[in-house]
């Protein structure tokens, strides 16, 4: 399991990290978030060492981290973070190599990252060759080669097209299901609400809000309710306390009610109005959830 | 993983890279190609040499022609002149009419100032042969006329000019590869997952070895065959000038510890692509007036104190003192100072550049100035 600890860490004037502290276990998948320079990337390589803290801890599995550690521990920066004029297949053996594997098992692993990620007719090419998405796909895979204990991945996800996305959420989960802990970073809240079980929230340096996905949406303050009208007025919207509306479409109001606020009675005003023929009622999505703790 | 393992892979790494930009091996080829060319350059502007050689009579017979046989393999020619006495024979070699005067009587061969080796070889194999006498003995005690003459040759100038700018311009070459490499490393955050795995001066460490044995290589070969032909003769110059070329071998490996370290340092404190060359800058002004006042002070006076103590000081030494032992010679003690205060400087400037580059290498944001450098390597 990998700890963060407190952590803190002052660039000059702006405290970069105050008080970031999560976990993320091993088989899990976290997704890490925040409003950009909350602290993402500085928490990432605080992981790696590339950070000197001022404050706190990371330990895995209740050992402090160190150089033996991270051997086993993949790290996947947001920029290209490899060598543009090496050829592809070489670049993944070195850094299988860098890991502590042997020549022989290194060949071994690059060779079967590229062909499982479909790139094994571009070994022989340099980076700079490969397309932006083959490109980040070489990156994953000098990441993934030596089979890591832990993933971290910052914005793995930014840039690609629906079916590369779809794509690499797969093997991340395959990851997971390996035994790996997985810890991205990501600005597509719906895509990880879609596919990690736990995020870790992060503002102004301080982890807002950590833990299950969905017990963080129930002890949410708010509530979001959805009604399907037929015939109500242009303007018309409830007016009960603790109700406000978010969007109008079609006919559809969309509510953010806090959680104190009884659903009947908005389905009874409703009802007064005009024909209801839709009406849901539940947790807020994880963007509300994130608005919600981070305008805060 | 142990440090070297990890400076072997970073190192391996350096020199696959490095070949494989072909720019290595062309310029090897080039360079050897030079060397080898001049050879061929040195033939034609010297197609065959006459020497003038007059003997003080009586001469025994063949004498002529047993000096055309020994002078054949030097492709040289002598042109033989009878003189009647000593003294005239002394008065034409110093009016500079003739090269040498062999007086069989008393078995020497006498030069002006400076004892031609080529020629009293010539003239040693052709006396034996007429006398019939048998080897090893000498036939003829060489001697000058003169006081031998301190001033440098031609050759041993043109060899000290060329060996220190075959250093100046290697160092300069494989020093802005560490820098650039440094910068790309940094620029495109590959030095991230690299430092996630090994420490910084194992990278540190295996590039400037990965590199500086590529240009080890290249050195060696070029300064090595350029040695080798020196001292074989081909060139028609002392062979002893051929030691004083390979100094740059062991030199260019000095020099190199020395800048590339330093270079690699100015790169870690860039941080874009675009700055590697302004940031190099301050290493190459250097490297360049290192050889300046390296050659205003040889060319001056190879013996002063100031061409001593260049040949000692640390940042001038590996471009000093090979050109230096070509023109004048370095005694060994001060051969065996200036390795030791260079390889000083080297552990020095590793324990200060080293942690400025670890810091520096990891900081993103503007170029740090060099104060703001070193504030950083002492905080930590």
């Amino acid at each position: 399991m990998l700890t963060l600890s407190d952590l803190r860490k002052r660039f000059g004037p702006v405290q970069a990290l105050d008080s970031c502290s999560f976990s993320v276990e091993r088989g899990r998948m976290l997704g890490f978030l925040g409003p950009n320079g909350a602290g993402k990337t500085t928490t990432m390589r605080a992981i790696f060492g590339l950070v000197e803290l001022d404050e706190g801890e990371v330990r895995w599995d209740d050992r402090p981290v160190g150089l033996e550690e991270r051997l086993r521990f993949g790290y996947m920066p947001e920029e290209r973070g490899l060598y543009p004029r090496m050829p592809v297949e070489e670049q993944v053996v070195y850094f299988a190599r860098l890991h502590g594997m042997t020549a022989a098992a290194a060949r071994a692993g690059a060779s079967r990252w590229l062909e499982r990620l479909g790139l094994a007719d571009r070994a022989s090419a340099k980076l700079e060759e490969l397309s932006h998405g083959n490109q980040q796909r070489a990156q994953l895979a000098a990441a993934l080669v030596h089979e890591p204990d832990l993933l971290v991945l910052d914005e793995p996800f930014a840039g690609l097209d629906p079916v590369a996305v779809e794509t690499l959420a797969e093997l991340l989960r395959a990851e997971a299901a390996r035994g790996a802990a997985v810890l991205f970073s990501s600005h597509q809240l719906e895509l990880v609400d879609h596919i990690c079980e736990e995020v870790a929230i992060i503002d102004h340096g301080r982890v807002v809000a950590t833990g299950d996905i969905n017990t963080l949406k129930r002890r949410s303050a708010q509530r979001q309710i959805t009604v399907q009208l037929v015939g109500a007025p242009a303007q018309w919207s409830p007016h009960a306390a603790g109700v406000e509306l978010v969007q109008r479409r079609n006919g559809d109001l969309r509510l953010a009610v806090s959680a104190d606020v009884d659903p009947s009675e908005v389905l009874a005003e409703a009802e007064h109005t005009a024909q209801v023929v839709g009406f849901s009622y539940g947790p807020p999505t994880l963007s509300e959830l994130f608005l919600e703790l981070v305008a805060k | 993983m142990t440090a070297r393992q990890a400076i072997g892979l970073v190192a391996r790494r350096e020199i696959r890279e490095r070949l494989r930009s072909r720019v290595f091996l062309y310029s090897t080829v080039l360079l050897l190609a030079l060397v080898g060319g001049s050879t061929a350059l040195t033939a034609a502007l010297h197609p065959q040499k006459t020497y003038r050689v007059a003997v003080v009579a009586p001469v025994q017979t063949g004498l002529d022609a047993a000096l055309q046989r020994a002078a054949k393999p030097f492709s040289a020619n002598v042109k033989l002149q009878v003189l009647p006495t000593e003294a005239t024979a002394r008065a034409q070699l110093k009016a500079k009419t003739t090269d040498a005067v062999v007086i069989l009587a008393s078995d020497r061969i006498l030069f002006r100032a400076n004892v031609d080796t080529k020629l009293a070889a010539i003239a040693d194999t052709a006396v034996r042969a007429v006398r019939r006498h048998l080897p090893p003995a000498p036939e003829l005690t060489p001697a000058t006329l003169e006081q031998p003459k301190a001033k440098s040759s031609d050759a041993e100038v043109l060899a000290a000019m060329l060996g220190a700018s075959m250093l100046l311009a290697t160092l300069a070459v494989y020093g802005q590869w560490v820098l650039t490499g440094v910068v790309e490393e940094k620029a495109n955050r590959v030095v991230e997952v690299i430092l996630a795995t090994i420490r910084p001066r194992h990278l540190l460490a295996g590039k400037v070895i990965g590199i500086g044995l590529l240009g080890l290589a290249q050195v060696a070969l070029v300064g090595g065959l350029a040695a080798i032909l020196l001292a074989t003769g081909v060139f028609d110059a002392p062979a002893s000038l051929g030691w004083s070329i390979a100094l740059i071998i062991p030199w260019f490996a000095l020099g190199f510890a020395l800048y590339a370290v330093a270079y690699a340092t100015v790169g870690a404190i860039a941080s874009r692509t675009q700055d590697a060359n302004s940031a190099g800058l301050p290493v190459t002004y250097t490297l360049v007036a290192a050889f300046f006042l390296g050659y205003v002070a040889l060319t001056v006076d190879a013996n002063s104190t100031l061409a001593n103590l260049l040949t000692i000081f640390p940042l001038t030494a590996p471009l000093v003192l090979p050109a230096r032992s070509a023109l004048v010679g370095v005694p060994l003690w001060e051969q065996a100072l200036a390795v030791a205060t260079v390889v000083v400087s080297i552990y020095g400037l590793i324990r200060l550049a080293g942690r400025i580059y670890a810091t520096a290498l990891l900081r993103s944001g503007p170029p740090l100035d060099i104060r703001a450098a070193l504030r950083l390597a002492r905080e930590h």
